[in-house]
């Protein structure tokens, strides 16, 4: 073969086949899950990467006939890391749609490069900021707003144990343990619940005594963490440890469900009460199915971060499918007021704040001796969906494009 | 207590070995799984609580044997990375072993619960693990200052050529030391357990907290470290009584003040 021919050859190749891959590269619509692997979430990022990956998978990696290209970053739990890294897959990438992080802190830092990027974001944490004063019209809260979560605790705790009246909280002190803390107090008010003490303690942190200490000091009725993961772990040890509980009711107002719960054992579980939002027994037909295929595939049932990733894909898959469209803005108008019956029931967006409307889960831990086998962990004693009225309501405007 | 049982062991590897054992956060992690195999092997906390640091003396002894002793000619820099990659394999090792996710372990029956003190209510078991943490801190400071064996060590802080020349195996004081200190991260591990639980990357706080006590102390001076320890467990608990939120940061607070005043240490450097 002549030097010529390999050129006309390599031409030819140039003009039929760049296009094509032009094409296939427009057509490919790349999905962002942004995912801490190290820092103070480092255990959580592979299971929210789990439910995710499965709810894409379930679609065989396509949407409307596009295929989908799902790619992870980590955070490090750190809002510089994080929006650094978010703004890298988008310029680089060519993200267009960001799902994560896990941190409600670090979330509202990553809200922001959404909305100046103009890239849809769905988020599963518990500020209200998000849905609250910082809205806009490019961030979606998945979880259940503080305030459901805050009323389905108290009222229904406070329904089994209506003498409970001094409550000391411990509270995780940063964006959603301040969130929660709020309407726990508001919604206190009502059951005349008295609030004998209020400690905050930084994320991360691992040595609880100094608190509990505190915590004991006051004679609580009852203690409240609002914490989450291993802060939610070694308080409720501690907790254990200084021989408060099972005595004195602890509760554990905003927690991860399975992933929290099976580092503990069930003496340390022993009047456990616990807010979350999910449990792998809430009866659905796709949380049935989601839970069967997680078990089969990863031996434990899924807890809160691995369903949420899955439900917060699930929604915007749905999105997608609603507005015939990948283009960014169709999506978000389809977000906007979207009604699904998907993993936890009904489930509804509200256009003006882009607040998930959605039930919230209340768990009583079993002792030993009631639990059928090792994951068997609990109870669901009720469910509450109440929204939140609309004097709490700091999103005034949700804005333009 | 506890603090100064790390910056012990510590202290003591970084003084006679004059390496920075990076490795010492993870066997510190490792007395703790330890406990917890042995104990629900054998079905009982205290011979758990017996085995788990024998069985990190002897990881110690082999690390040391097998590892640490073939790098002394290729130098002090190999040697703190070997220390430092090793902290990592056994890391992945306790995720491969033992799982990822968290573990409890509870106290033993007798120990549960807490004592109302008066002044104070306090768990059990935190007390004992005050009065066992302090009697290893008294037993090791015996040994060291009162047998011919922890003379012989002390020498080799001071001087090794000199401690060799007397006809004395140097490498046997250096496996033996560093021995030791493994048994001391792994019994602090192990008592550590029921407190604050056990998870893959336990080794890493305790490890940072475990040099703090050294620097503080002097580097290798064993009564500094002892010293060091006590001042930064009562500082951190004063501080947490006031302001629960600054209990960490003290740590380094303290540090950083004590160096800018002396920054050879309050013992000085051995």
């Amino acid at each position: 073969m002549q030097r010529r021919d390999i050129l006309k050859a390599g031409a030819a190749a140039a003009t039929l086949g760049f296009p094509a891959i032009i094409r296939a590269q427009q057509k490919e619509v790349v999905i962002l899950g942004l995912w801490d692997q190290t820092g103070a979430f480092a255990d959580v990022g592979p299971l929210n990467d789990r439910g995710m990956r499965m709810a894409l998978e379930e679609r065989d990696m396509k949407i409307l006939g596009r295929p989908v290209k799902y790619v992870t970053r980590d955070g490090a739990t750190q809002a510089g890391t994080s929006t650094r890294r978010a703004e890298e897959a988008i310029d680089g990438e060519g993200a267009r749609f960001m799902i994560g992080p896990w941190s409600s802190g670090v979330a509202l830092a990553v809200s922001e490069v959404a909305k100046r990027k103009k890239v849809l974001h769905l988020f599963s944490g518990g500020t209200e900021d998000i849905s609250g004063s910082r809205c806009h019209r490019y961030s979606f809260q998945w979880a259940a707003s503080p305030y459901t979560a805050a009323k389905t605790v108290v009222d229904n705790f406070m329904k089994a144990n209506p003498k409970a009246k001094r409550w000391h909280l411990l509270v995780a002190d940063y964006a959603f343990g301040w969130s929660v803390e709020k309407y726990i107090k508001e919604v206190g008010k009502n059951h005349g619940i008295e609030f004998v003490g209020a400690d905050r303690h930084p994320l991360g942190e691992r040595e609880f005594s100094n608190y509990v200490q505190k915590a004991a000091a006051n004679r609580p009725d009852v203690v409240v963490m609002i914490n989450f993961g291993g802060d939610a772990v070694a308080g409720a040890r501690e907790i254990f440890n200084f021989g408060l509980t099972p005595k004195v009711p602890l509760i554990m107002a905003w927690s991860s469900g399975v992933e929290e719960l099976i580092q503990l054992s069930p003496e340390i579980r022993e009047n456990l009460w616990v807010g979350t939002n999910f449990y792998y027994t809430v009866d659905t037909p796709v949380a049935k199915k989601f839970v069967a295929d997680y078990r089969a595939k990863f031996k434990t049932p899924p807890g809160y971060a691995p369903s949420a990733a899955y439900s917060m894909t699930r929604l915007m898959l749905a999105a997608f499918d609603k507005a015939k469209s990948v283009e960014v803005q169709d999506v978000i108008k389809a977000l906007e007021g979207i009604e699904v019956n998907d993993l936890l029931g009904q489930m509804r967006v509200d256009p003006a704040t882009h607040q998930t409307l959605r039930p919230y889960f209340f768990l009583r831990c079993k002792p030993k001796a009631q639990m059928k086998e090792e994951l068997d962990f609990a109870t669901l004693i009720a469910t509450g969906d109440a929204p939140l009225p609309k004097e709490y309501a700091a999103c005034k405007d949700i804005g333009g494009f | 207590m506890l603090y100064a049982l790390m910056g012990l062991g510590l202290s003591l590897i970084t003084g006679v070995l004059n390496i920075p054992n990076f490795a010492h956060g993870a066997l510190f992690a490792i007395g703790a799984y330890l406990l917890v195999s042995a104990a629900n092997l054998v079905g009982n906390f205290w011979v758990g609580l017996l085995l788990a640091p024998l069985g990190v003396a002897l990881l110690g002894l082999m690390i040391e044997y097998a590892g640490i002793r073939r790098l002394y000619a290729a130098g002090h820099d190999y040697q703190l990375l070997f220390t430092f990659g090793l902290a990592l394999i056994l890391n992945e090792l306790i995720i491969v072993i033992w799982g990822p996710v968290g573990i409890s372990q509870l106290p033993p029956a007798i120990l549960r619960g807490g004592v109302d003190l008066g002044f104070t209510f306090y768990p059990k078991y935190r007390l004992f693990v005050m009065v066992m943490a302090g009697m290893l801190v008294l037993l090791t400071w015996l040994f060291l200052e009162k047998t011919k064996y922890g003379a012989i060590m002390r020498a080799g802080i001071e001087n090794k050529e000199m401690v060799s020349l007397l006809g004395i195996d140097i490498h046997k004081l250096f496996t033996f030391a560093f021995a030791l200190g493994a048994f001391l991260a792994g019994i602090a591990g192990a008592l550590t357990a029921p407190i604050r639980g056990l998870s893959p990357g336990m080794g890493v706080d305790m490890l940072g907290i475990a040099f703090v006590v050294v620097a503080l102390g002097g580097l290798g001076n064993l009564l500094g470290a002892i010293a060091a320890g006590l001042l930064i467990g009562v500082a951190q608990a004063v501080v947490a009584a006031y302001w629960t939120e600054a209990s960490t940061a003290v740590i380094f607070a303290v540090m950083a003040l004590v160096l800018l005043i002396r920054p050879q240490g309050m013992f000085g450097i051995r």
